[in-house]
């Protein structure tokens, strides 16, 4: 559905982004992850067509993105990071205009179907600059469903609300996206990658550092923590001894947080049982995955900022 | 042309929506009614003072009051459609609103015409309502009706140039402020380029003179309808477009 091919784009002699390469396939939830400033909103940008690609190229559904703009913005519902709301319209007037120069043939049909979809039947009334947040959020969502999108790409859609409104929002996405509908959304909080993505796209300093199903990728990387009796010089070294075991970090009333490659837990529960082995849990570390491939890629890159971190 | 339409419609209700829409409309129709009667006083002292004077010419309601009258409401619209452009791009910029239109299947082209006849229509409806100064005038005198519909065609050129001035200045910046000064300050520096012809009388203050929007439109406003100043008046607004094009579509590329 979306294919990225080369994707570079240049401010001066700066590279927002820079050789970016990906797939993604029809009705697949894909996770943009990065820090601040990695590149995500650029991408999305070209892609949803405000802005230019200095190289390379972008498709969606077949159509590039260069060349064919209204063809790819009639599939396209965009969310930017910040909802694209006119303040002095009411929620009904807002969703009929963007219906309107979105080429939607039925007008109030639409309003009242992304109306629906969104859960804003109650303040359509209402005038936007007095809704709260999520709310706006909401009708920002609406705006990018309106024409009904084959593909929906959303820019942080649960940056500054509070987690009830990004449990709200989550929801939402989950079901938009539970259709054939393709979703791209960006985020820097990763338990909503988790819950939401099938794939995740990690991109630093303006170039992907790695992308993968969610599984596969956190599966690298594994935290285990335990508690046993009777902690101790011997216990560490018994847990350190298990293969696959990379780290040992020892905590007060002797829990221990173990890094791992792989699945370890069976032999670490064998390895530990000599010391009363009270509790053991694991858990993906997709934390990890993510700070490994953006942390260790940027300083490499530029030297002067070792110093500084 | 439609999604032209669209844009121009919601231009319009946002103009209405808000306080300045009123403000505009308010203090246009005090203004000009105020000069309306000023010159309707003055022109009945001077008719009253060349009609005991044998040696005056005799006085004309079409030159004498229609054409002042018309360069005064000129002048007053000049100072009033940078405040209804200032907005256009740089507010929708600022609350970043620029987006929604930016990625709709729309071209450069019909956001640029739509901002700008969502701000035509509202200064025509400004226009339009100084109609009844010269039903007045038509049903206590006998004023050349062709000067009177010159006028408004002068009114509504200099209106539509006004706009496009205003229009690529909004488009430059994401403050409405500035846009609203750069505008003034530049409509002034065409008013005063048509001064400049009243100074000298060589080749060179008439070429200045002639670059001027409101040497073009004072022929008009006298009734001599030339297709020069037709011409300059479109090719203004051509360019001042265009170079809006160019600047909403170098939001995109630069």
């Amino acid at each position: 559905m979306i294919q990225v091919e080369h994707l570079c784009r240049r401010y001066g002699e700066l590279y927002a982004v820079r050789d970016v390469d990906f797939q993604v396939a029809r009705g697949e939830v894909v996770g943009f992850l990065g820090p601040n400033g990695a590149g995500k909103t650029t991408t999305m940008r070209i892609l949803a067509g405000s802005l230019g690609a200095s190289e390379g190229r972008a498709m969606v559904g077949g159509h590039d993105v260069a060349l064919q703009p209204r063809a790819v913005k009639r599939m396209l519902g965009y969310l930017p990071e910040h909802p694209p709301l006119y303040p002095t319209m009411t929620v009904t007037d807002y969703l009929a205009f963007a219906a309107r120069i979105k080429g939607v043939a039925e007008v109030p049909a639409a309003v009242t179907r992304a109306l629906g979809l969104t859960g804003l039947e109650g303040v359509a009334g209402r005038l936007l600059a007095h809704l709260s947040k999520g709310y706006q959020q909401r009708v920002g969502l609406a705006q990018a469903l309106v024409h009904d999108p084959q593909v929906l790409v959303l820019d942080e859609p649960t940056s500054g609300l509070d987690p009830a409104q990004r449990k709200d929002i989550r929801d939402l996405i989950r079901e938009l996206a539970a259709g054939d509908r393709t979703v791209i959304l960006s985020t820097h909080v990763l338990p909503e990658v988790e819950q939401i993505c099938q794939r995740v796209i990690i991109i630093a300093g303006g170039r992907i550092v790695a992308q993968d199903r969610i599984d596969a990728l956190a599966g690298r990387r594994r935290a285990v923590r335990l508690q046993v009796a009777e902690p101790g010089p011997a216990a560490e070294a018994a847990l350190c001894a298990v293969a696959g075991v990379l780290e040992v970090r020892a905590e007060a009333d002797g829990v221990y947080e173990l890094s791992a490659e792989g699945d370890p837990r069976a032999e670490v529960a064998r390895a530990a049982a000599p010391f009363g082995l009270l509790e053991l849990s694991g858990r993906e570390r997709l934390e990890d995955a993510f700070l490994r491939l953006t942390g260790v890629q940027e300083p490499a890159e530029d030297p002067s900022r070792k110093v500084l971190a | 042309m439609n999604n032209s339409l669209t844009i121009a419609r919601r231009e319009l209700r946002h103009t209405f929506s808000t306080p300045i829409g009123w403000i505009a409309l308010c203090a246009f129709l005090l203004i000009t009614g105020f000069f309306f009667v000023l010159e309707v006083r003055w022109y009945a002292m001077e008719s009253m003072d060349s009609a005991f004077n044998p040696m005056r010419e005799p006085m004309d309601l079409g030159a004498h009051l229609v054409a002042p009258f018309f360069g005064e409401v000129s002048l007053l619209l000049l100072m009033i459609c940078p405040a209804l452009t200032m907005r256009s791009f740089a507010e929708d910029r600022r609350q970043r609103s620029l987006e929604l239109l930016l990625t709709s299947p729309l071209s450069t082209t019909e956001i640029v015409l739509g901002k700008y006849l969502g701000a035509l229509a509202f200064a025509g409806v400004l226009v339009l309502c100084t109609a009844h100064y010269p039903l007045l005038l038509l049903w206590i005198g006998r004023p050349d009706p062709g000067v009177i519909l010159s006028s408004y065609l002068s009114l509504f050129l200099l209106v539509g140039a006004f706009l496009a001035v205003g229009l690529l200045a909004s488009a430059m910046t994401e403050s409405q402020v500035i846009a609203l000064v750069v505008t003034l300050v530049a409509l002034l520096g065409f008013w005063v380029l048509a001064a400049v012809g009243m100074i000298g009388d060589g080749p060179v203050t008439d070429a200045i003179a002639d670059a001027s929007l409101f040497s073009h439109a004072e022929k008009l406003g006298e009734g001599i309808l030339r297709l020069r100043d037709l011409v300059y008046f479109a090719s203004f607004v051509g360019v001042f477009l265009f170079a809006t094009h160019q600047r909403v579509e170098s939001l995109r590329w630069g």
